[in-house]
């Protein structure tokens, strides 16, 4: 596999993450916004996307039921919160996008 | 000057900036609202007492401007940087007036002043009132004719004070008087940039300049694509496009320049829109405008090409620092107690 190649399966691999977050961030939002607006590098607290601590709540339980982590074991919880990107860091870490959604 | 002095103060203590970047223009009257409304790209659903952080565009969609709007009563008070055309001629040219509507540049009557920092609360609290540690992230109060605004794009602790000329030396002379226990320092423009960059806060007098729309500066939270504005009708033809370039944080162990060609496999993919060193992290950072299909992080395969070498890029989720004033709690913490207190490092980058 040549360096374009591999970094084309990296991307997809962000974007599915990507894809996942951006729909938990839009029902946050309450559909203020388009998924193609929440850009990946943008604040999601404060400035930015003006989510609260409610909503981190929000986000720690998706990142649990959607991806399998919990975010107690997680010790730069705090920065990995900062934005889109930096969640799916987090999640990428942990294996990605595999884990399915318990029934 | 010494930035890395200036930069270690504002990650670590307090710094305060006394700069003519920042420009204020009040507009009042019964068409105050209209006229503000007619040129923000975000809805003005703000309360007295609270900012909103947007920009001011041109026709093509280009950020001229970065700016607060503060609802004051039934006035609004504009803080902001703008290139090129100043703030003032922006409102003036392109708001909607009606009979009524004042205009007025803050300038001759006002300074700018403004605190960073993870412990600037605990100085201004001092200062000021002990009740600036309750002010929520966009909100400001005014005390007598100083005005406070709690804001910053240092990724700390930030405060801009908008004082009255006459006032604003024994003020500051107040500051540095009780900021020596805070180990005070002067931040200069170029720290505050630097800083800006750390936190990948977007910097209208640098960045600002390319031709480059909110769309391709991660920046589409700062307006609305269902409101009349200058420059929306370039931004829903952008948007409408495939997203052909985007911005994306990148990070090398050699200097960086800003129009940088950035290359991938020999083929150019883009150029930085800017680059600085960063001293908190010890490493230079770019700002790169890339083909949107490799504007990713995480990527270690890009190079500058530099004369007949190449300088290895990797991109990185922002931003890049894990600042200490998010660890920072005014009701548990002290800059006189910090060397007890644990907090997580700064860096390096991940």
């Amino acid at each position: 596999m040549n360096m374009k190649e591999t970094i084309a399966q990296q991307v997809a691999e962000r974007e599915q993450v990507l894809d996942r977050l951006r729909q938990v961030i839009v029902r946050l939002l309450h559909g203020r916004r388009q998924p193609d607006e929440l850009d990946p590098d943008a604040a999601l607290f404060g400035s930015g996307f003006g989510l609260d601590s409610l909503d981190a709540v929000e986000i720690v339980v998706c990142l649990e039921t959607e991806f399998g982590l919990r975010a107690s074991e997680q010790p730069m919880m705090r920065g990995a919160m900062r934005s889109l990107n930096k969640l799916a860091d987090l999640v990428l870490a942990h294996g990605g996008a595999r884990h399915e959604r318990a029934a | 000057m010494n930035v890395p002095r200036e930069v270690a103060a504002i990650r670590s203590s307090v710094a305060l900036s006394r700069g003519s970047h920042v420009s204020a223009v009040r507009v009042a009257g019964p068409g105050a609202f209209e006229a503000v409304d007619s040129i923000s790209p975000r809805e003005l659903y703000i309360q007295d007492g609270q900012a909103l952080h947007t920009l001011f565009l041109d026709d093509g969609g280009h950020a001229v401007a970065d700016v607060y709007v503060c609802a004051d009563g039934e006035d609004f008070l504009l803080l902001g940087e703008a290139r090129e055309q100043s703030l003032l001629d922006y409102v003036r040219d392109r708001a909607r007036q009606r009979g009524g509507t004042e205009i007025e540049d803050l300038a001759a009557s006002h300074e700018v002043l403004s605190l960073h920092g993870p412990y600037a609360w605990e100085l201004l609290a001092e200062v000021l009132t002990p009740e600036i540690i309750g002010l929520p992230y966009l909100g400001f109060f005014r005390e007598g004719q100083l005005t406070c605004l709690r804001a910053g794009k240092t990724g700390e602790y930030g405060y801009d004070l908008l004082v009255a000329r006459d006032e604003a030396d024994a003020f500051v002379e107040r500051i540095v008087e009780r900021g020596a226990a805070f180990d005070l320092a002067t931040a200069t423009l170029e720290a505050l940039d630097t800083c800006a960059l750390e936190s990948w806060f977007f910097n209208v007098r640098r960045e600002g300049g390319a031709d480059v729309t909110p769309v391709e500066l991660q920046l589409q939270w700062r307006v609305s694509y269902e409101r009349t504005y200058p420059g929306v009708s370039a931004l829903l033809e952008r948007r409408a496009a495939p997203t052909k370039r985007r911005i994306v944080l990148v990070a090398a162990g050699a200097p960086l320049a800003e129009r940088d060609r950035v290359l991938c496999e020999g083929d150019a993919i883009g150029e930085l829109l800017a680059a600085t060193r960063s001293p908190t992290l010890e490493n230079w950072l770019g700002i790169a405008l890339l083909d949107a299909s490799l504007a990713y992080p995480g990527i270690e395969g890009f190079t500058v090409a530099r004369g007949s070498s190449a300088i290895p890029l990797r991109s990185l989720s922002a931003p890049p620092i894990n600042n200490r004033s998010l660890y920072v709690d005014p009701q548990r913490h002290s800059y006189l107690t910090r060397d007890r207190d644990l907090f997580p490092p700064l860096g390096p980058l991940s």
